[in-house]
């Protein structure tokens, strides 16, 4: 590990090519750049995900943290780690003070691995516009966690208002084994769904977009009942043409799936750890229109799919922002 | 029949196979133990097996379920590839059962017959199942016999699909591999048969055809005008093993040159198929294997081998002869070598040396492909001298990838030029946990997708391409080589008369 304080993005990037050289063979094939942004506190709760991601895709990190933009001294420091605790990644982590957090991309241009896809990641609350953050404008696929945000299915609408395609949200990746089962309950039978009741808390994303994916396939309108009982999307019961109903229902690491007809039965339902749900995303490096369907259904914008996949930069300056306010 | 909440589009959504059992003969044996419950285990685990799917294992042991599962505890334990959740465990051993019985005992057939059709209403399993015959093929025929007489066969009484898995020898000649599949085919029908080759589920094979057909770059030198020679190589550093009954009656060429090797030189050098569907690739491999002849002169162009005792990787290794149950006179051979050829335009005139043996220094598959020397070299003699073929080589295991050996100009003020190697290793770019051969073609086969499955036609053809070298074969003795060897001296000769050496795999 190098530790470079007050330092340039120069001497970052020798820095890095110093390290690889020196650790020999060990991550010379990259599959992409992976950008997380970060506050200073969770920056080993990033590196713990992303070394889950990257040992199923070796990939450059770089692990952004920004803090004191308004603060008039820039300064910006840098560690470097190529292997090693990381896993098969390469990373730099890098801190930038003042107004060069607003100017991040200075640093990290010349860091992206050539001519590969780069991936966003935000581990905190979402942007409100991604456009105002350039860290998501280099990006090929922009990665968001709604979960964070105080009003989660508040932020999933917004993420439809700001949506291009490329984008997912992390709530999404939550919900792929609990789609999983739903769908392949219609492996087997020609019904017609006509209804569709989730059972969650209220303010539970997942189950918001579990509605809008099941209104978006199915052309139905779910209806959502709200529990206190439960932290976490309980069960998705689904009402066929001809009465018969399906419906899967969570306990902790397992789902239960029943069936009218039939007995119930059990099946694992594991909550993965971030780091699983990170290397699902980065699995598909093009944008999921699958994904993108099921959030206009959910915020009643149709067509999401069809919004330019290139943003522009729309600079937002918050210092200014603030003391107009003040 | 489509499914409403499934899109093309959707790709984090897995296959799932219908609701089904899994009935596995030989369930105690060695396969069993090893491959196939821990493969069944990893799809449990991975959350690709339906909700309704049940495990019936069958075997001689008069064992209760409670014994039976500990067994599958373990070896599933044991074999797992992704991490072991003991609920995961816990939800499928709850769909595991054992059905006691010796493959001559009629009632414990009508138990196993009983035993699928009360899933029905237990599991919703509406008939489908796959059997899967992990057993010696003398006893194919009993329990073919017993699977026609109870009708288990049978997809029309059955409701649901039926079935069935066999594991090679597919035979032992051309009129053997005949008459078992004609055995097969007239219990279940033809589409229903899935032969494993498992060297066909390796992720490297498969991308085999991804290199050629979905890319621009090797597809305009991948023939005669630029291929001086391809070199395929299956080198195991283990020796028999256990399995000396079955090994002294097969032999080298039996046991992997007619399976895994021709399927690997057949997806080398087949033509592009019209689609990726199973029957047209299987028809593009069926041609290229109808294309390839064996040597004129047989007892010139093949070398065959057996290992003396030596030391393998810091181990003392015994000689065939003194493996245990092997006959002291045994003329069986631990090592091949053959010089193919495939009589089409796009690879008249190649050479394709094709190798296997046991009780080489490392364990390793690989196709070499050896392009010719540039036509003209402007360069003076003595700074090209370490300047050879260029090489696109394919490693299907271990360390998965491949390599591209090139000439590049050493660094200085000569203009010397000498061999570099670029690397891919698929663990680099892809780390992804690539699964088990096992777990993704048991998968092949609960889904139905026969795209990695040889059928009749095609085992029958590469026993064509076998049998001519056996009858050759007959009465000679094959040339001794020492353990931990690259086969015997007569394998080199073989390349070095025609002016080119083994790539050392």
């Amino acid at each position: 590990m190098i530790g470079l304080w007050d330092t340039t993005g120069n001497e970052v990037v020798k820095a890095l090519a110093a390290e690889r050289r020196s650790a020999g063979g060990v991550a010379s094939g990259l599959a992409l750049t992976l950008i997380a942004v970060v506050d200073e506190k969770r920056v080993r709760e990033a590196e713990a995900a992303a070394t889950i991601a990257a040992a199923a895709h070796p990939c450059r990190l770089l692990i952004v943290v920004r803090s004191d933009v308004e603060s008039q001294r820039s300064r910006l420091d840098a560690e470097i780690v190529v292997g090693g605790r990381l896993g098969p990644a390469e990373a730099a982590v890098l801190r930038m003070y003042g107004r060069l957090a607003l100017h991040a991309e200075s640093v990290v241009m010349p860091l992206l691995a050539p001519d590969v896809p780069v991936v966003t990641w935000w581990h905190s609350e979402p942007p409100a516009q991604i456009a105002n953050d350039f860290l998501g404008i280099v990006a090929d696929r922009r990665i968001t966690d709604s979960a964070q945000a105080p009003d989660p299915v508040a932020a999933l609408r917004q993420r439809a208002e700001d949506y291009a395609p490329g984008d997912t949200d992390l709530t999404w990746t939550r919900i792929t084994l609990w789609r999983t089962l739903v769908a392949s309950a219609f492996d087997t039978t020609m019904e017609q769904v006509v209804g569709a009741t989730i059972v969650a808390p209220e303010k539970d994303p997942t189950a918001a977009l579990m509605g809008g994916w099941l209104g978006a396939r199915l052309g139905i309108t779910p209806v959502l009942e709200p529990t206190t009982e439960h932290p976490r999307m309980r069960s998705v019961e689904l009402q066929c043409a001809n009465g018969d109903c399906i419906k899967v229902t969570r306990d902790e690491n397992t789902a239960l799936f029943s069936r009218t007809g039939q007995a119930d039965r059990e099946m694992p339902l594991v909550r993965r750890p971030v780091g699983d749900e990170l290397a699902e995303e980065l699995r598909r490096l093009d944008p999921d229109q699958v994904y993108s369907s099921a959030l206009g259904a959910l915020a009643g914008t149709p067509h999401l799919e069809n919004r330019p996949a290139q943003r522009v930069h729309v600079w937002k300056d918050p210092a200014l922002a603030r003391s107009a306010a003040s | 029949m489509r499914n409403p909440l499934r899109d093309p589009q959707d790709r984090r959504l897995p296959r799932i196979p219908e609701p089904c059992a899994l009935v596995i003969f030989g369930v105690t044996g060695d396969l069993s133990r090893k491959k196939l419950i821990p493969a069944v285990y990893d799809l449990a685990n991975r959350g690709l097996l339906p909700p309704g799917f049940v495990v019936l294992g069958f075997a001689r042991r008069d064992w209760g379920d409670g014994d039976f599962e500990s067994l599958a505890y373990e070896a599933a334990k044991k074999g797992a590839r992704t991490p072991w959740r003991e609920d995961v465990w816990a939800r499928l051993a709850e769909n595991i059962k054992f059905v006691a019985g010796s493959f001559d005992d009629d009632a414990a057939f009508d138990t196993l017959a009983s035993s699928l059709d009360e899933l029905r209403a237990s599991h919703g399993i509406t008939g489908n199942a796959a059997f899967y015959f992990s057993i010696p093929p003398v006893a194919f025929p009993i329990v073919l016999k017993q699977l026609a007489r109870t009708g288990m066969a049978d997809n029309e009484t059955s409701g649901g699909w039926r079935r069935v898995v066999v594991e090679k020898p597919f035979g032992y000649d051309m009129a053997t591999a005949k008459e078992l599949n004609r055995l097969v085919d007239s219990v279940f029908t033809a589409d229903d048969v899935f032969r494993i080759d498992h060297y066909l589920g390796k992720e490297t094979v498969q991308n085999i055809l991804a290199l050629r057909f979905a890319n621009s770059l090797f597809e305009p030198v991948w023939n005669s005008k630029y291929v001086d020679h391809v070199q395929i190589t299956m080198a195991e550093d283990v020796g028999i093993g256990t399995r000396a009954g079955f090994y002294d009656g097969a032999g080298a060429a039996r046991d992997v040159l007619q399976n895994h090797l021709l399927q690997l030189m057949a997806m080398f050098a087949m033509e592009e198929p019209t689609s990726f569907d199973p029957s047209e690739i299987r028809a593009e491999k069926l041609k290229v294997l109808k294309a390839i002849s064996v040597p004129k002169d047989i007892a010139a162009d093949t070398v065959r081998g057996q290992y003396l005792q030596g030391w393998v990787a810091g181990e003392r290794a015994v000689g065939y002869l003194e493996e245990k149950n092997i006959p002291a006179e045994s003329t069986t051979e631990t090592y091949v070598a053959v010089k193919l050829a495939i009589q089409n335009r796009r690879w008249a005139g190649v050479p394709f040396y094709v190798r296997c043996g046991k009780r080489l220094p490392r364990r390793v598959t690989e196709i070499a492909i050896v392009f010719k020397k540039a036509p003209h070299l402007p360069f003076d003699p003595a700074d090209v001298e370490m300047l050879g073929h260029n090489q696109l080589v394919i490693r299907v295991q271990p360390d998965e990838g491949m390599v591209l050996k090139f000439g590049s100009k050493v660094p200085g003020t000569t203009m010397e030029v000498r061999d570099i190697a670029m690397d891919f290793q698929y663990g680099e770019a892809f780390t992804e946990s690539s699964p088990e051969a096992y777990e993704r073609l048991v998968l092949d086969v609960l889904v139905g997708d026969r795209t990695l499955f040889p059928d009749a036609a095609e085992v029958e053809q590469s026993w064509a391409v076998i049998d001519p070298l056996e009858e050759a074969w007959a009465g000679t003795t094959p040339e001794p080589y020492r353990a931990g060897e690259w086969g015997p001296r007569a394998a080199d000769e073989l390349l070095v008369r025609e002016g080119r050496t083994w790539r050392r795999a």
